[in-house]
């Protein structure tokens, strides 16, 4: 089964190219050249794996993950930024991001962390679904 | 003064960072395209061993993305030299709207970043002697307060004109704008490099303009 990504960065020539590398991996990509637009797609659509840029105009990348985070707090996402500082990346974590990589990124690393951050979600969807089986169980009376 | 001048360095200093950093990422987004862009090249390369055909057409598009990105990073390491070479510059008589342009350049991605258009109005050649660097750190200390002043959909235009024997820098700000906190803000921290150009903030009596009066010469 192929991943389902959210690609979001402000340059429009990185998402046309990284979208099409992506989806030669049989990725299943969307794009979105602004936090506000990819907060309106994880309103409406899930995504296994969101690759979120640090640095965009009007909502930088740290904003868009609270945001993101407050709309679904089992998405997985993984910062992509041009300086990784050591603080940026600790405050990003304790944001609740899966990852966080440094541009230019190698699309192999980043493959392999969105495959990790796939079965990540699905160990968090199958959890969820044991205790709402689990909750429905103990409200029956058999 | 030697407690003003040290200050000023610490103002320059603090100005050089930014803008340093600020054009550092923009290398790298442009570095991260031309990587991607190859790495798009060696998949269709693997691909095509497998038997998928590659147009011409397909390689020609993909070099000039490549090519595109190269101007790019030109352009900005272009004006990151002349920023670096402005730093050690002594006064010098320069055209005014020419280091507006130039700060213009220097602080768009950041203006960008908070949502803000940042423009340069035409004007005629007006001339003043001062250090580059020290006008360029003055000017962004404008910007970066208006910056904050006026939020994020704001323009901001920058618009140099003579003033009888003095020179003129008008920051004209979209209505709204808080621009006597902004030019509150500029002097206090900018009041070493106002003492060093012997320049005057000012507030236009129709709200909205922040003006930066400049002498075409300083005295002593």
């Amino acid at each position: 089964m192929s991943e389902k990504v959210l690609l979001i960065d402000d340059e429009k020539d990185f998402l046309e190219v990284m979208s099409e590398r992506m989806q030669t991996r049989d990725i299943d990509v969307t794009t979105a050249s602004s936090a506000r637009e990819a907060l309106a797609l994880v309103e409406k659509e899930s995504y296994d794996a969101i690759i979120l840029d640090l640095q965009m105009p009007e909502m930088d990348g740290l904003q868009a993950l609270e945001r993101l985070k407050a709309i679904n707090p089992d998405l997985q996402v993984i910062l992509l930024t041009g300086h990784a500082t050591v603080e940026k990346g600790v405050q990003a974590m304790k944001l609740g991001a899966t990852d966080v990589l440094e541009k230019p990124a190698d699309i192999q690393t980043l493959t392999e962390k969105i495959h990790k951050a796939h079965a990540r979600k699905i160990i968090l969807v199958e959890k969820e679904n044991e205790e709402k089986i689990r909750a429905i169980l103990g409200s029956k009376a058999w | 003064m030697s407690t003003e001048r040290g200050t000023t360095s610490e103002l320059g200093i603090d100005f050089f960072g930014r803008m340093t950093a600020s054009i550092s990422h923009e290398i790298k987004n442009t570095l991260a395209i031309v990587n991607e862009n190859a790495g798009l090249l060696g998949d269709l390369a693997l691909l095509m061993d497998k038997g998928r055909p590659l147009s011409s057409e397909r390689l020609t598009t993909l070099a000039g993305n490549i090519r595109r990105q190269v101007q790019r990073a030109d352009d900005i390491i272009r004006r990151l030299n002349r920023f670096a070479h402005s730093a050690h510059e002594p006064a010098a008589s320069v055209d005014l709207g020419e280091v507006l342009t130039f700060t213009a350049a220097l602080a768009e991605r950041l203006a960008t970043m908070k949502g803000i258009g940042l423009t340069v109005a035409a004007g005629e050649p007006v001339t003043v002697e001062v250090r580059p660097f020290v006008l360029e750190n003055l000017l962004w200390l404008c910007l970066e307060q208006l910056f904050a002043a006026a939020g994020s959909g704001a323009t901001v235009t920058l618009a140099a004109e003579a003033e009888g024997g003095a020179a003129l820098v008008r920051l004209r700000c979209s209505a709204g704008t808080e621009v006597a906190a902004a030019a509150a803000g500029v002097e206090g921290a900018g009041q070493p490099l106002l003492a060093e150009l012997q320049a005057r903030l000012g507030v236009a009596p129709a709200g909205g303009e922040l003006l930066l009066h400049l002498p075409v010469r300083r005295t002593g």
